[in-house]
């Protein structure tokens, strides 16, 4: 029995459709709540951890351990006087945000998140194409960020937005067919599989191990995505001040740093739910919830290492190697998939 | 008159305030798409007219302007000031107090070497380096403090002395310090060299012909990378380099990491050069008595000279006329950074803005040097 | 050579050459031939009633070792040696812009560290440093300098 469910059962009085409907607000509220939460967490861990490689201390003021500093920041940017630009196109420079938000909280709905304890399962809404609508919103993501460089009347933010959107679609090809190959692998074994939950249900064996290129390319694809720094050419902060969010302040600039971490962490997600096996353990379990935040955190600990490690890369460089190498690839991938699907290995 | 809209290209403003330009400068870049195509440097933001300031003092205390010169390397600063003043002046520093320029010199080429190796890993988005470098570099500002009670503009050397002795407890810091620093300079480089990605940022990137490199005045560790093994320190001996043994580094690549490995390798220089004047540190006063404080005020100069010294970015040269009075007529710094600076234009044409600010993060530029 | 130079020695022993003004630019070309091919330095010193523009050259074949010309000038003109070494460019730029030798002949005589339109000239000894002025920005963002302190001061 899902989280909905009991949500619904509890709110019955008030008959069947308002009670659902009402049971999916709650839930939705819920998922922002926790989205929101995660990625605060995230900015929290990320400043210690961070601190710690730099041998440095890091957050250690507000409350204990520093724990409250990210709230201390988001107030701080909430009540933050926004500077505007003169000559910005007002209402696409305060969509822009909004899009990259939303687009990434709507991310986080359609992601399995497999039971909890008696909670039952967390998955917050189910559809048999959620796999499409998740790339969809996915795929919204670089129009924020096309839309917000190009209407803030900055000559860094047009070729931050323009630096930062070559880059999204110079990955975007190889990334749907490292997933188109998942699709196959999935509609093999019988299950629906445009739907996630059937792509998880999917890997008694993590695809990560069938499909070792597939899971390359799709981790470099995504780590190109979530633009963290080797690969932030975007707002590569030496050379174009902050990109395209360089005429944004107080929310509107908090929207694009959440986003930014949001990113990390629903790529991380998507990730561990396509290549690792999702809410699968090595348990009969009814924690799976447990086994993917574990599976993320790890790779989200491996993202952030690499954000410490390593200088920016080019641009040319980054974009020529999208399409030169991991496209091709992504289509040899594709082939032994196809092979692979043939001979019945699966 | 020419339409906005058939212009092919955008022109750029990037600073006096902006990340990498390493205080105040501002460039005007002309760009075609991501391709600079012009790059001119605009200077002065930090102008503070020093030598006029040092025309209106006495010769002693025009000292302390040139500490705010290059205020990342202040002790060589001093030094090339009073090279040329004692040369005017007519006095002579003791022996010791030779000695300790030298290895306070040389302690401040590696806390400048540091501090560039840190900024120049911002400039590329390497964020974790620059804690490592500083915490070394801190080190070495804790020294200084206890030697000269300041940390960065120490006004630690006067004319014809210093203005405290080393004693041994100091002399014992130093020598720790040293035991321990190539083993992390080791590890600093490793984190820049071993990393592919930096090597590709780098590897010839910006490349500057030697004779190119002479015609525009360019010095010190760039010129150096240039394969021209031009240093002060060998060519014109002053203090005591010619009793000292060490090599000059140079490469023949040209490029940016040539600039970066050449510096490394300066900084395991000076630690060799601090090593032996450690251990051949004299006895003997630490001021000149005809330089005593009482008569500092007192002291005349006639004639020009021009004293050249290795600062960390390059030749400094100081040029002085005195008219025979107490104060200098006029005082003229070569600014080794300004001189650098100005090859900028050529280095960046056709190249991307990435590459554009690695090669000017590699010329070590310190405004309050270039702008004076 | 078509040229007389007067041979000394300064006070730190170096070889000073000294030229009047018309035949600079010929013996700066011998001595680029000669082998000098680093500018180090180009100083102008007011003594009142001249200018005296000294040239601080090295041979990079020999150790970098020194000579050093010296020309005066009563009239503040100068030829510009800026086609000969590339480093004369912002050196002659600097010396127009602090002590107002005009460089004949430079490709792009401007003020380098004060801002366009300063009045008067920083290192002359009869520049007169009582007055104030100010850097302002008009409504286009140039800069422009005035003695009247204007809005934003």
């Amino acid at each position: 029995m899902s989280l909905l469910t009991r949500i619904a059962m509890i709110l019955s009085f008030l008959g069947h459709y308002p009670s659902y409907i009402l049971a999916y607000i709650i839930e939705t509220l819920i998922v922002i709540i926790f989205g929101t939460v995660v990625v605060a967490g995230m900015v929290y861990f990320f400043r210690k951890y961070m601190a710690r490689v730099q041998m440095r201390i890091g957050p250690n003021r507000v409350g204990k351990f520093g724990v409250l500093q990210v709230m201390a920041d988001g107030l701080k940017l909430i009540q933050k006087e926004s500077i505007m630009p003169q000559g910005r196109d007002d209402l696409p420079y305060k969509v822009a945000p909004l899009l990259i938000f939303i687009a990434l909280m709507m991310g986080f709905i359609f992601i399995p998140y497999g039971p909890l304890a008696w909670l039952g399962t967390l998955t917050v809404t189910h559809s048999d194409v959620s796999l499409v609508i998740l790339f969809a919103l996915i795929a919204i993501m670089p129009i924020g960020e096309l839309l917000s460089g190009i209407v803030s009347n900055n000559k860094y933010a047009v070729l931050g937005s323009l630096r930062g959107v070559a880059k999204d679609i110079s990955f975007e090809v190889p990334m749907m067919l490292s997933v188109l190959a998942i699709v196959m692998m999935a509609s093999a074994r019988g299950v629906s599989p445009l739907d996630i939950n059937g792509v998880v249900q999917a890997q008694n064996i993590p695809f990560a191990i069938l499909e070792p290129l597939g899971f390359f390319v799709f981790l470099i694809s995504m780590a190109a995505r979530a633009s963290y720094s080797p690969f932030d050419m975007g707002e590569s902060d030496s050379e174009l001040v902050t990109g395209n969010t360089t005429e944004y302040s107080g929310l509107r600039f908090g929207m694009f740093y959440l986003g930014l971490f949001g990113t990390i962490f629903l790529g991380s997600l998507i990730l561990s739910t396509l290549y690792l096996g999702g809410y699968n353990g090595p348990f009969e379990s009814y924690v799976g919830f447990i086994w993917l935040l574990i599976k993320t955190l790890v790779v989200v600990v491996i993202s952030l290492t690499i954000w410490l490690s390593m200088p920016r890369v080019r641009i040319d460089k980054f974009v020529t190697f999208g399409w030169k190498y991991l496209l091709p690839i992504s289509f040899i991938n594709l082939v032994i998939t196809g092979f692979i699907i043939l001979g019945g290995i699966s | 008159m020419e339409s906005n809209l058939t212009n092919k290209y955008i022109e750029l403003n990037m600073g006096p305030q902006h990340p990498s330009t390493h205080g105040v400068l501002r460039l005007k870049l002309t760009l075609d798409g991501e391709t600079v195509k012009k790059v001119e440097p605009v200077i002065g933001y930090l102008h503070r007219n020093a030598e006029k300031i040092c025309e209106l003092d006495f010769y002693c205390d025009a000292l302390i302007y040139f500490d705010r010169m290059d205020y990342v390397g202040a002790m060589n600063m001093e030094l090339g000031y009073l090279e040329a003043a004692e040369k005017l002046l007519n006095i002579e520093p003791p022996e010791r107090v030779k000695w300790i320029r030298v290895i306070m010199a040389e302690l401040n080429r590696i806390a400048s070497h540091l501090v560039w190796a840190g900024a120049f890993g911002l400039d590329l988005g390497m964020l974790t380096p620059f804690f490592y470098v500083f915490e070394e570099r801190e080190k070495i500002l804790n020294l200084f403090t206890e030697i000269t009670g300041s940390r960065q503009e120490t006004n630690y050397m006067s004319i014809g002395g210093v203005y405290q002795d080393f004693n041994d407890k100091i002399i014992f810091k130093i020598k720790e310090f040293l035991n321990e620093f190539p083993k992390k300079l080791d590890e600093v480089y490793n984190l820049f060299v071993k990393n592919d990605v930096f090597i590709s940022r780098t590897k010839n990137i910006g490349i500057l012909e030697p004779e190119v490199a002479l015609s525009y005045g360019v010095t010190g560790p760039m010129l150096r990378a240039s394969g021209i093994p031009y240093d002060v320190r060998k060519d014109e001996p002053y203090l005591v380099y010619d009793k000292i043994n060490f090599t000059v580094p140079i490469s023949k690549k040209k490029d940016v990491l040539a600039r970066f490995i050449v510096r490394f390798e300066e900084m395991r220089q000076s630690v060799k050069i601090i090593q032996q004047a450690l251990d051949k540190l004299p006895d003997g006063p630490f001021f000149n008595p005809k330089a005593k404080k009482s008569l500092m005020i007192r002291l005349r100069g006639e004639g020009d000279v021009y004293a050249r010294t290795e600062s960390t970015k390059g030749e400094f040269g100081v040029y002085i006329v005195g008219d025979g009075s107490v104060k200098p007529y006029r005082v003229h710094v070569r600014s080794p950074a300004f001189k650098n600076l100005s090859v900028l234009p050529y280095l960046s044409r056709d190249v991307l803005i990435a590459d554009m600010v690695a090669i000017s993060g590699s010329i070590d530029l310190v405004f309050g040097e270039v702008d004076r | 050579m078509a040229y007389e130079i007067k041979e000394e020695k300064s006070k730190d022993g170096r070889k000073v050459y000294r030229i009047d003004r018309d035949h600079l630019v010929e013996l700066m070309n011998d001595l680029k031939k000669e082998g000098y091919d680093h500018l180090s330095l180009i100083s102008a010193v007011d003594f009142r009633d001249r200018i005296e523009v000294v040239y601080h050259l090295e041979k990079s074949s020999d150790n970098f070792s020194m000579l050093v010309v010296k020309t005066e000038t009563k009239d503040n003109h100068m030829p510009s040696v800026a086609s000969i070494w590339e480093s004369a460019n912002w050196d002659e730029r600097e010396q127009y812009d602090m002590m107002g030798v005009i460089f004949d002949g430079h490709p792009d005589l401007r003020r380098i560290l004060l801002p366009e339109g300063w009045n008067g000239y920083p290192l002359r000894k009869d520049y007169d440093m009582s007055k104030v002025q100010y850097v302002n920005m008009d409504e286009e963002g140039n800069d422009y300098v005035s003695f009247d302190p204007g809005d934003g001061w």
